[in-house]
């Protein structure tokens, strides 16, 4: 028999896109997250580009979408154990995470409060903690605390259970598991930023001021660890000196041999947050070339003007032990010179990864990760930086076009 | 800027003719520029020597490259290739730009008693090649035949220089006390011409290659254990297209496999603090890290401690490439940097397992003055203390 329901797998702005434009299109749709929010990686970024405005205003038209559509059911803490079945006929099984919190929640903190256990922030790529019992983020959807239950202390502790006035507490909360019966899937599950300690000479992970481009996002971002103000990790300084090291990873055999496609206007607009907050900052970016595709190339002619660019890839970048100040070695090859700049601090632009790492056999994906279209198998679409490294707008337009292809399997005879 | 050159798309293709094959791929990025330990010391060569630019010139042909002091300062440390993101074979690019002016019969000054002593005699070191099995005296090694599985076969390095010896001397103990099943050549072998093929003589190297697949086919050789990283290279690399294939290993692969066993024990006691030089030609170059520490640390006492380059980091002595022959200032040779790593490190001993790395570090060490503080020793002689204490 013929299932009419969709099902999207990850909540990012891909998932929330494909998920929202098939319902609006009539279509019963199912949303599986395995986070405890939506919004997915573009909830952690400062700002878009090129137009520099923060992501909330887009996420909150999609959950408002989301909320005001009965034809959308959604799961957070949720994944895929397997998918059986072909086009028009699937049962999916679903394993739902449990969240110690249930419905009741109203976000008053109170459970965070008195939690005495701590656990660190993800959200914020690990620069600061949160309490066992905690919000996501402050734009979290849906808006109610979660519990880590590797964190927590157990029912032994139970304050936050005495704490909640409201009895949405439940630490014995289970995960379960439950089928789906849909028509078609979308494959929505993102991308993760590039291990970069994997670049060993460049020091990730052993030099304090040796950051990533996804860390510094949440250094920029006023909910984010330091409250928006860009400074060192190793002391608190303000950054006076900064270089931005483009293909951390990307463009390169031994790590990702793809070009990330995003990283050299990501870093372009990192630059922005620095010279808004330092005017008089010295900006660097180191490159093999840069790639600011079609209509972006105004913004790095813009951008350009107020850093200083070099071409060149950087090779080993050191500490100095005593101020923690990083040294960037690089040639120059427009000047043949070789340089050793000593920046405050340097933003790694690591590249995406795929988010395929543990997915069921039904999803068909290349050598580098990435989701491939199966043409002996209608019925599954992967969309957004699942299938290809995209900036958020193109992998907004390229879900809509997947929840077409998801609805067609819903409706071919 | 430099000034324009003439390009020459001729000289560009008789460089890929001689094996640079993949010479186009680089897309002059420069991380092997700055990867390159030559940005690690001071000096004129490190302001000259640009392996970037090398490439560049290499791939348009300029003359250039072909400035001595700069086409024969690469010590294929293999540092640059192992990174590049493009998987340019840096090192056979180097080696084949040597060869059009190696092969031309120009060859710098320093390197031409060596290329003579190994036409004449089998061996860089203008040791008599009568003289190649003197170090065996008094130890009691058989010779290879069909009845020992192992042959082993011995550095030129190890073979002349007296202090080298000493290695091929532990090693030879070590094997025995183990149990293992090996025998050697007499004199009759040659040189395994590794360094002659990066210094750009491929005539010279496929003449000591040829000699040398013909004697171990002749005499029925199926394994061969190494005493130097250099030798264990060429063996499994270069010497399979000309007809010799075997099993290679490096002493040190064998040993720990032995250790492991049961077959072979350390029991003595050597209460030091040990840290390791990776032999680029060990580790980089075979991806051998973990049986050396493997060792040591078996050692009873040994308190084993990393250098800040290790493994697919560590810094070059700078002996490879045929540079263990070149003139070089104090105060500009990597192996000083080793040095006194490991003396920050306070380690007691700088253990390394390739005859080139000694040379170099006992030169830097006694060049630092760091020999009360500081011992170099090479792996089998320490683990030989072990033995017999």
């Amino acid at each position: 028999m013929a299932h009419k329901s969709i099902l999207v797998v990850g909540g990012g702005v891909s998932g929330l896109t494909a998920a929202v434009e098939a319902s609006e299109a009539g279509s019963e749709v199912y949303l599986v997250e395995q986070k405890s929010y939506l919004g997915g990686r573009v909830a952690q970024m400062n700002q878009y580009f090129p137009k520099l405005c923060p992501p909330n205003c887009g996420l909150e038209i999609n959950f408002k979408r989301i909320k005001q559509n009965p034809r959308i059911k959604f799961f957070t803490l949720a994944e895929i154990e397997k998918i059986n079945g072909v086009e028009g006929d699937y049962t999916v099984t679903v394993k739902l995470n449990p969240r110690y919190v249930n419905q009741n929640c109203t976000a008053c903190g109170k459970c965070s409060e008195v939690c005495p256990a701590e656990r660190s922030n993800e959200f914020n790529y690990g620069m600061d903690k949160t309490k066992a019992a905690y919000k996501a983020h402050e734009f979290a959807f849906p808006m109610k605390y979660v519990i880590d239950g590797e964190a927590c202390l157990g029912a032994e502790c139970g304050k936050c259970v005495a704490a909640c006035q409201y009895g949405a507490i439940e630490l014995d909360m289970a995960a379960k598991s439950f089928d789906l019966n849909v028509g078609s899937i979308v494959w929505s599950t993102g991308w993760e930023p590039y291990d970069a300690t994997k670049v060993d000479y460049y020091g990730f992970g052993k030099h304090q001021n040796v950051i990533t481009n996804v860390m510094m996002e949440r250094l920029a971002a006023s909910n984010g660890p330091t409250a928006g103000k860009i400074v060192r990790p190793s002391d608190g300084k303000e950054v006076k000196t900064i270089a931005f090291v483009q293909c951390a990873g990307s463009r390169d055999e031994n790590h990702l041999p793809y070009c990330s496609g995003v990283c050299c206007m990501a870093s372009l607009k990192q630059a922005t947050y620095v010279k808004a907050m330092y005017p008089d900052s010295k900006v660097y970016m180191f490159y093999i070339d840069v790639r600011a595709m079609g209509k972006h190339e105004e913004f790095y002619t813009k951008v350009q003007d107020d850093i200083t660019m070099i071409k060149g890839k950087v090779g080993e970048i050191s500490e100095d032990p005593e101020t923690k100040d990083v040294i960037v070695q690089v040639e120059n090859q427009l000047t043949g010179e070789i340089m050793k700049e000593t920046v405050d601090m340097v933003v790694l632009a690591t590249g995406m990864v795929p988010a395929t790492s543990n997915v069921p056999d039904a999803i068909a994906y290349d050598e580098d990760g990435f989701v491939v279209s199966d043409p002996q198998q209608l019925g599954i679409y992967g969309a957004g930086c699942v299938k290809k490294p995209l900036d958020v707008s193109s992998s907004v337009k390229d879900s809509t076009s997947a929840a077409l292809k998801a609805i067609q399997s819903t409706v071919r005879r | 800027m430099d000034e324009i050159k003439e390009v020459s798309l001729e000289m560009r293709e008789y460089i890929i003719s001689s094996g640079a094959e993949t010479l186009n791929w680089c897309m002059q990025c420069g991380l092997c520029t700055n990867l390159c330990p030559y940005r690690q010391v001071p000096g004129e060569l490190s302001e000259v020597f640009n392996i970037r630019k090398m490439q560049r010139q290499g791939q348009l042909g300029l003359e250039g490259f072909d400035d001595e002091s700069v086409l024969f300062a690469c010590v294929t440390c293999g540092m640059c290739q192992s990174n590049c993101p493009r998987s340019v074979e840096i090192i056979k690019n180097v080696r084949s730009m040597r060869n059009t002016i190696v092969g031309a019969g120009i060859l710098p000054g320093h390197l031409r008693p060596v290329a003579g002593s190994l036409h004449a005699n089998g061996n860089p070191w203008t040791g008599p090649s009568e003289k190649r099995a003197d170090w065996l005296e008094g130890l009691n090694v058989p010779a290879f035949s069909e009845d020992t599985e192992y042959l082993l076969y011995v550095c030129c390095t190890s073979c002349y220089d007296t202090r080298s010896q000493k290695i091929a001397k532990s090693v030879v103990k070590l094997l025995q006390k183990a149990g293992v099943s090996f025998g050697v050549l007499t004199g009759e072998e040659k040189c395994c011409g590794e360094t002659i093929r990066k210094i750009g003589d491929e005539e010279l190297f496929a003449k000591l290659a040829e000699s040398n697949i013909k004697l171990f086919n002749g005499k029925g050789v199926k394994k061969i254990i190494t005493t130097s990283p250099h030798c264990l290279y060429t063996f499994k690399q270069d010497y399979p297209e000309l007809g010799g294939e075997y099993e290679v290993m490096h002493y040190a692969e064998l040993l720990s496999s032995l250790l492991k066993d049961g077959k072979l024990s350390l029991p003595g006691e050597l209460a030091k603090k040990v840290t390791f030089h990776d032999p680029c030609y060990l580790g980089r170059h075979n991806l051998v890290y973990d049986a050396p520490r493997e060792l040591l640390e078996a050692v009873p006492g040994v308190e084993f401690v990393e250098l800040d380059r290790a493994k697919n980091k560590s810094l070059c002595c700078s002996g490879g490439g045929g540079r263990i022959w070149a003139e070089v200032p104090f105060g500009e040779r990597f192996g000083e940097l080793r040095i006194n790593d490991a003396v920050k490190q306070n380690a007691d001993v700088i253990v390394t397992a390739c005859p080139y790395c000694i040379t170099m570090l006992d030169d830097a060490c006694a060049g630092l003055e760091k020999g009360d503080v500081l011992k170099v020793m090479e792996m089998s002689e320490f683990l030989c203390e072990s033995l017999e204490k």
